[in-house]
């Protein structure tokens, strides 16, 4: 039995708390198949434990003896407000999309299986800590990459079944990635709705007094008009934030996989805090070639081809450091290796001596490989240090509303109200006040909002994932001044 | 509150008590007085040279001056000031020895007179002696008629005084920004024979202006016409001294301008006769009589009455936002606008929002609200009736019966003989049914907007 084995069954243990006898009746299940052929998690245990950090969740294929449980889980997890952790959790047990990726797995592993493969190797890892933080992400990652870097030998169908779980794996991580942007845009623009209500509401109370001097004749049409007007424009700004609004949340439904009564989840009132710094990350680029997924595919399809062609003999073997032109490298006794926080990880790429086959048709495919998984390197190392830069940059202009725009916005209500107080200035320009104050923040809350989803983008650059698209710059601020 | 200062050298430092005498007297240049109080200071009284009856400077003072082998000598220090225009607010100024306005010069009609000006400005600065007939040279006009006195430098001014009269001094260099940041001055020679235009009580003060935006200390110096502080004697209400006068005294307000703009001054309870201008004595024939003498700029208008009166006679400017403290100028009129149902709903955007004007401004001179750093309330003030609702150009002459000579101390208010005091009707009124405002249709049937234009100044 692996320490890998054990390892799942403590998640499922951990899921299933309390549960009923099923739960015993599954971990022996698991127990027993832990190391044999097809398991009843048709691999998706150990995809688990590929993403377990990365998206510190529990992944369960849904099933009939599984689906009581996950469904119990659901209730649970839709009782309080979502926080985008119960979020990623829900779309896990939920989404109807994963569920056939971990079916598609289970096919791959019968077919594995079915060519009488040896079983799959062991490896062993330390129970992981549950934070979000590259270094624990890396550890996690580098599993993926010692599960896929196995020796040359393994036959073809392991291979393949390697990078099904891979693919799955990358699948897991889009998804988790998915679900957070998604909930991060909900609640902002939840958020930003609340926001304006109030600058709205106080657009109304001027425009309504200025109705008032009309009645008194102490303004004219040009001044009443000039209110109205603005309110009229910040109901309709309101009107299209609410629209944003409920449209955003349907998309956060549809990646968790939710419908009917259950469309009614809350969602928590604001966005998180940001973190006291920004987190450094001098070895993004070298972080994001050990890690992403995607390029740990790209590097079994190699050994794939060189069984397929049966190619043997390597004359030599280049670090995908090397590859991707990355030079700061450590040398060690048997070739290049990388040591990171949990696992030494074996990235070296054989390199055939590709005259010994007389098929040319075999070294253009093998050299196709090599070109590709090259070209993804070097773009892995790009996308990671545009995440990277992205990230540090919405941290700071976040950082900087929260930090210098919205304390002084305060600072000059309280000025203009003592001004009021001293009939320097009428409520009319309090209210005008009020709104711009109201409009700094929902800038800031954009802000927020940025850095969170640049936080997202860039745990998907170093892993692997979908990308997400360009942080959307629009502004939902109401106009400041009339 | 006089101070001694010295800007000369470590000799005069040790000068003894004895004002005029000793080793200042032995110096070449008098000792620079200083003044720490914004209150009024007792007459100066002359110890040698011609005799007068002093003047006294609302919240000011009189120079004291020496006599140097025939003649009297002043020392005048331009610098930087704290002055208080009234408790709760100071503005950071320029003026003459420690305030603004500088102190009274006074003399006496044929004296010989002798002005030491240092500059303790960052800028140059020169004096003009406005409306003193006196050589070419001497008028003060930077680059005209003199160089500039530079920073640190001391000049000296000398002339005779060819007449009696009352007269004013200021800067003639960067003359705009030096005369809003506070430097002026009043100056008095009176007549070489004592019993000439002699009255018991005689009292000095200018009138200035500056622009202070609330919650800072420094005034705007290119402000031209839209002032927001008005001032006697760089003083607002309730900050200005009460005019205080001895009942049947023969009393005589001299009033200069250096404000941007003219001032009715307006008195209650008498009529009075305008006795001199900046040009000279009118002559007794010529006197004509007032209850209003509007005070154009630059010119300066002395009246007098006799004190026959007994109360407490408000005595300001009469353009009525000349008695008010700073206020915005684009503040709307709420009066008749209900407010009370939408205060609820703005308090949740402005949680300390208090609703005013719908009645009018008056609860401004009784509330008491968080205001700006060194702001003043445009309105304030309590008198023995309630609020005042006053500020900026307005004091108080004060008629007792009794009071000492030369006691110009606050008698407080005035104690009214039994039925003198307007009293509330009791009875039944009858009037016509009001004017119901309420009818109106949301399009007023004013049809005519009187409104100045903005950005438009115009006179004040
Ligand atoms: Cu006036």
């Amino acid at each position: 039995m692996s320490a890998m084995g054990i390892f799942i069954n403590l998640r499922h243990a951990n899921l299933l708390a309390g549960k009923t006898v099923r739960l015993a009746a599954m971990l022996g299940v698991t127990l027993l198949a832990g190391c044999k052929a097809i398991t009843p998690d048709g691999g998706v245990n150990e995809v688990a434990e590929l993403t377990s950090v990365a998206v510190r969740q529990d992944l369960v294929i849904r099933d009939e003896d599984s689906a009581d449980i996950i469904e119990a889980r659901l209730k649970t997890l839709l009782l309080r407000p979502l926080s985008a952790d119960a979020a990623v959790q829900v779309a896990l047990l939920r989404n109807a999309g994963l569920q056939a990726a971990f079916n598609e797995l289970g096919i791959a592993q019968t077919a594995m299986v079915s060519a009488s493969l040896p079983p799959s190797p062991t490896i062993s890892v330390a129970r992981l800590s549950s934070v979000v933080e590259l270094q624990v992400e890396r550890q996690i990652v580098a599993n993926v990459i010692a599960l896929a870097t196995l020796p040359a030998r393994a036959e073809i169908a392991a291979d393949r079944f390697k990078q099904a779980k891979l693919k799955t794996a990358e699948k897991v991580f889009s998804l988790a990635a998915d679900v957070r942007r998604a909930y991060y845009q909900a609640v902002a623009s939840q958020q930003t709705v609340a926001f304006l209500e109030e600058a709205q509401s106080a657009a109304q109370s001027a425009s309504e007094l200025m109705r008032r001097l009309g009645t008194t004749g102490a303004v004219n049409k040009l001044d009443q008009a000039r209110d109205q007007v603005f309110y009229a424009e910040i109901t309709g700004q309101l009107a299209a934030a609410r629209l944003t609004a409920s449209s955003d949340r349907e998309k956060l439904t549809r990646l968790l996989g939710l419908w009917g009564s259950e469309v009614k989840y809350r969602l928590v009132s604001a966005l998180p805090q940001l973190p006291p710094s920004a987190k450094a990350a001098p070895y993004i680029e070298r972080d994001a070639i050990l890690h992403r997924v995607d390029l740990q595919s790209l590097r079994i399809d190699l050994d794939v081809l060189a069984k397929t062609y049966e190619l043997t003999n390597a004359t030599r073997f280049v670090s995908i450091f090397d590859l991707s032109g990355m030079r700061n490298t450590t040398r060690e006794a048997n070739g290049f290796r990388y040591r990171t926080t949990a696992v030494q990880i074996d990235v070296q790429i054989p390199i055939f001596d590709l005259g010994e086959t007389k098929v040319r048709e075999a070294a253009l495919t093998y050299r196709e490989a090599l070109n590709r998984l090259q070209e993804k390197a070097v773009n892995v190392r790009s996308e990671a240090r545009e995440a990277y830069r992205a990230y540090q940059a919405s941290y700071d202009l976040a950082k900087h509303y929260q930090r210098e725009i919205v304390p002084l916005r305060k600072v000059i209500s309280d000025e203009m109200l003592l001004r009021y107080n001293a009939m320097q200035i009428d409520v009319f320009q309090l209210l005008t006040e009020a709104r711009q104050r109201i409009a700094a923040n929902v800038s800031a809350i954009e802000a927020q909002r940025n850095f969170w989803l640049s936080s997202v983008n860039l745990f998907s650059a170093v892993v692997g994932g979908s990308s997400g698209s360009a942080i959307a710059k629009t502004s939902a601020a109401p106009a400041g001044n009339d | 509150m006089l101070n001694r200062r010295n800007f000369i050298g470590t000799a005069a430092v040790l000068a003894g008590a004895t004002l005029i005498s000793g080793r200042s007297q032995a110096a070449s240049i008098p000792e620079a007085q200083t003044m720490a109080s914004p209150n009024m200071q007792p007459p100066l009284f002359p110890k040698e040279g011609r005799e007068y009856q002093p003047v006294v400077t609302l919240n000011g003072w009189t120079l004291p001056w020496r006599m140097n082998g025939g003649w009297k000598e002043f020392h005048l220090v331009a610098e930087p000031v704290i002055r208080e225009f009234a408790k709760g607010m100071k503005a950071h100024l320029w003026g003459y020895n420690g305030q603004s306005p500088g102190p009274t010069i006074e003399c006496v009609e044929g004296d010989k007179v002798r002005i030491f000006v240092t500059n303790r400005l960052p800028e140059h600065t020169t004096i003009h002696w406005h409306g003193i007939l006196l050589p070419n040279g001497m008028d003060g006009v930077g680059g005209l008629n003199q160089p500039q006195i530079p920073s640190g430098k001391t000049f000296v001014y000398e002339f005779v005084m060819k007449k009696s009269g009352t007269f004013m001094y200021h800067p003639h260099a960067d003359e705009m920004v030096q005369m809003a940041m506070g430097m002026m001055g009043f100056f008095v020679v009176h007549p070489k024979e004592p019993n000439l235009y002699r009255v018991d009580r005689d009292f000095v003060f200018l009138l200035n202006s500056y622009d202070i935006d609330p919650g800072a200390y420094v005034p705007k110096v290119m402000t031209m016409l839209d002032f927001n502080l008005w001032t006697f004697n760089s003083r607002v209400f309730p900050g200005i001294d009460p005019i205080v006068v001895r009942r049947g005294d023969r009393v005589r307000i001299r009033v200069g301008n250096l404000s941007m703009t003219n001032h009715p001054i307006h008195m209650h309870g008498y009529d009075f006769a305008v006795t001199c201008t900046d040009g000279g004595w009118v002559p007794e024939s010529a006197r004509w009589p007032e209850t209003t003498i509007d005070v154009p700029v630059g010119a300066m208008r002395a009246f007098e009455f006799v004190a026959t009166e007994p109360g407490d006679w408000a005595i300001h400017c009469h353009k009525a936002h000349h008695t008010m403290n700073a206020m915005g100028h684009e503040v709307k009129t709420f009066i008749g606008v209900n407010q009370r149902d939408l205060v609820k709903r703005i308090t949740k955007q402005i949680p300390d929002y208090m609703a005013m004007g719908s009645a009018g401004m008056a609860e401004m001179g009784e509330m008491e609200m968080p205001m700006p750093d060194n702001t003043l309330p445009m309105m304030t003030g309590t008198g023995p009736f309630g609020s005042l609702e006053m500020g900026g150009m307005f004091t108080v002459v004060k008629v007792r019966d009794g009071l000492a000579r030369n006691d110009y101390g606050d008698p407080g208010w005035y104690q009214h003989p039994a039925g003198t005091v307007s009293y509330e009707y009791k009875g039944e009124v009858k009037t016509a049914p009001p004017q119901s405002p309420e009818k109106k249709s949301d399009t007023p049937a004013i049809e005519l907007n009187v409104k100045k234009p903005k950005g438009h100044t115009g006179n004040h």
